[in-house]
């Protein structure tokens, strides 16, 4: 058999069996029928199954059963801490990060990078806004300024180094985010996919330049964001791991912070 | 072959419908069935009922429900019983009537109780450490000195096992990130991230805790003093390799836990970076108190305790 038949055949095959697959994927008419508790029409799978009736809780949570989300408005249309039902979501937090700053192989050796940075932004849930009870995806726009440890720069040979560094490294970033629920309960998680564009000092040069800015971040409802994030400018990466938590909890350490500095003398 | 494979499996019946005529039940029995007002009963083309001698004549469907859970009780949807059926219940057991409320917890659960599920909490720790630097490798001595250390830390806690004592949960214990800053003398500043535990040792408000932490530790900035060298006392930003740090503390409740613990600074000290870049070896060892910062008294603690040790601290020259 002739290579291209075989190609043929087996993409008639696959076609065939994701057909019956996809017959088989379709919910049956009673478990689609709208008096469903908490679904529609083509609402179908792990991510938008309902939490299971119980009749055991515990007593106090966060947030309270059947209530519009946690620090919102109009009952989820607008909510200062994301949640898993808010239709549109404020987003401030501030956190730490470490990692590794990589310049250019002749620029100079990969040294430790740590930061601390504020984030911001908004972010929408396009489908829920389109008429849905709920839907996974979420689409933002967010930005963040970090402050980080400076610029390393060592070239020549080991008997005439050329050597420069600079006291810091402060980033500007600006990103689209697109946010996927990992299911519904109030601050159950998700994940985050920032990609953008970043400003920042290049090594030593003093020059600031544009690059790309991408992240990955696993957030626990509101609350906190673990993030991977890489600044990619010329000539100078940048790879951070952090956490950021909400402006609710992280304001609070700030302001401690700032107090035993300014106690200490430090301010 | 993979053709004949494919369409069979492509308008092979779903074995879903197997199931359901397993389940169904005969419609004698079904009649005292009370049929769910949501949910229409389900007809089968289970033919075993038909008469088999009549070949011509197309048998009429038999219709047959699935068996319910919820015969004979009012309830339709789950939990399938209400206030009066535990009424019921209770009164055949010979329990009074009366369910006292539950305990519940104050703050909504921004300080950590057992009748809590997941809960967020800031801490603040203040703590006497020592700490201790790598001296000249080539006679093993190190600089050690006295000093204070202070933290601040956001905890993210899911709980991960959880008990049920009659309609009621209670976290026995929680796990989830956490994240926070941490001071020294000279002002030392490290970012902290990592993983918390906290394991109930009782259901009560006050009940006795454990707690344990693990954490990546980086240095992120520092207070160039003028006795160390500095040009101007100024809070710089500073780097350091990743190290770790990690704890242990015993609690009363959500309140606070005396802590143990330690953290070490990896070195940097690769051939391919510059001298005046290099850092040594070096950590503390700590014991102090850390709480939840809405009780007041541990964020005062450990601001005071941040803002003495950077005043009054510092590394021996």
């Amino acid at each position: 058999m002739r290579p291209s038949r075989i190609a043929l055949s087996r993409s008639v095959a696959l076609a065939s069996v994701l057909a019956g697959a996809g017959a088989w994927a379709v919910p049956a008419a009673a478990d689609a029928a709208p008096g469903k508790i908490g679904k529609k029409d083509g609402e179908y799978g792990p991510f938008f199954e309902d939490e299971p009736v119980s009749d055991t809780a515990h007593a106090s949570s966060l947030q309270k059963k059947d209530k519009p989300p946690l620090l919102s408005v109009g009952k989820g249309r607008f909510c200062f801490l994301d949640g898993s039902r808010c239709k549109a979501s404020l987003l401030i937090s501030a956190g730490v990060g470490a990692g590794l700053r990589v310049p250019a192989s002749d620029a100079g050796p990969d040294m430790p990078y740590s930061a601390f940075n504020v984030h911001g932004g908004f972010v929408i849930r396009p489908f829920m806004w389109a008429g849905r009870e709920w839907h996974p995806w979420g689409l933002g726009l967010v930005a963040s300024w970090s402050r980080g440890t400076g610029s390393v720069t060592a070239q020549g040979d080991s008997e005439d180094q050329d050597i420069a560094e600079t006291n810091r490294t402060d980033a500007v970033r600006v990103g689209l985010l697109n946010q996927f629920w990992l299911m519904k309960r109030p601050h159950g998680l998700h994940l985050d996919l920032t990609v953008g564009a970043v400003r920042s000092e290049v090594l030593t040069s003093g020059y600031k330049l544009w690059g790309t800015h991408a992240e990955v971040g696993f957030g626990v409802g509101g609350w906190a964001t673990l993030f991977a994030g890489a600044d990619f400018l010329d000539r100078d990466t940048r790879l951070l791991f952090g956490l950021r938590a909400h402006g609710i909890i992280s304001g609070p350490i700030i302001a401690m912070a700032l107090a035993g500095m300014a106690i200490g003398g430090a301010l | 072959m993979i053709v004949a494979i494919a369409w069979w499996l492509a308008f092979a019946p779903a074995p879903a419908e197997a199931e359901t005529s397993s389940r169904a039940i005969e419609p004698a029995a079904a009649a005292s069935v009370e049929a769910p007002t949501d949910e229409v009963p389900t007809p089968t083309t289970d033919t075993t009922t038909a008469p088999a001698d009549d070949a011509t004549t197309p048998a009429e469907p038999v219709e047959t429900v699935r068996a319910k859970v919820s015969a004979g009780n009012k309830q339709t949807k789950a939990p399938y019983y209400d206030p009066s059926d535990i009424t019921a219940l209770r009164s055949r057991y010979r329990l009074s009537e009366d369910i006292p409320p539950p305990r519940t917890a104050k703050w909504r659960c921004l300080i950590a109780d057992p009748v809590c599920a997941f809960n967020v909490e800031v801490n603040a720790t203040s703590a006497f450490a020592g700490r201790f630097k790598q001296g000249d490798v080539r006679d093993r001595t190190a600089r050690k000195w006295a000093s204070g250390r202070a933290q601040y830390d956001v905890w993210v806690n899911i709980p991960v096992l959880v008990e049920t004592l009659g309609r009621q949960r209670y976290t026995r214990m929680t796990l989830g990130p956490k994240a926070g800053v941490a001071f020294s003398d000279t002002g030392d500043t490290w970012g902290n991230l990592g993983i918390a535990m906290r394991y109930w040792l009782g259901r009560g408000k006050w009940a006795p805790t454990i707690e344990l932490t693990s954490a990546l530790s980086f240095k992120i900035a520092r207070r160039e003093t003028q006795d160390l060298g500095g040009a101007e006392p100024k809070y710089e930003m500073h780097r350091g390799p990743v190290g770790i740090a990690g704890d242990i503390g015993f609690g009363l409740g959500g309140f606070g836990a005396i802590v143990l613990g330690g953290q070490y600074d990896s070195p940097l000290a690769r051939e391919d970076v510059p001298d005046r870049f290099r850092t040594s070896a070096s950590g503390m060892l700590y014991v102090g108190f850390r709480g939840n910062i809405l009780w007041g008294g541990p964020a005062a603690a450990a601001v005071m305790t941040h803002g003495l040790t950077q005043r009054y601290g510092k590394e021996p020259n």
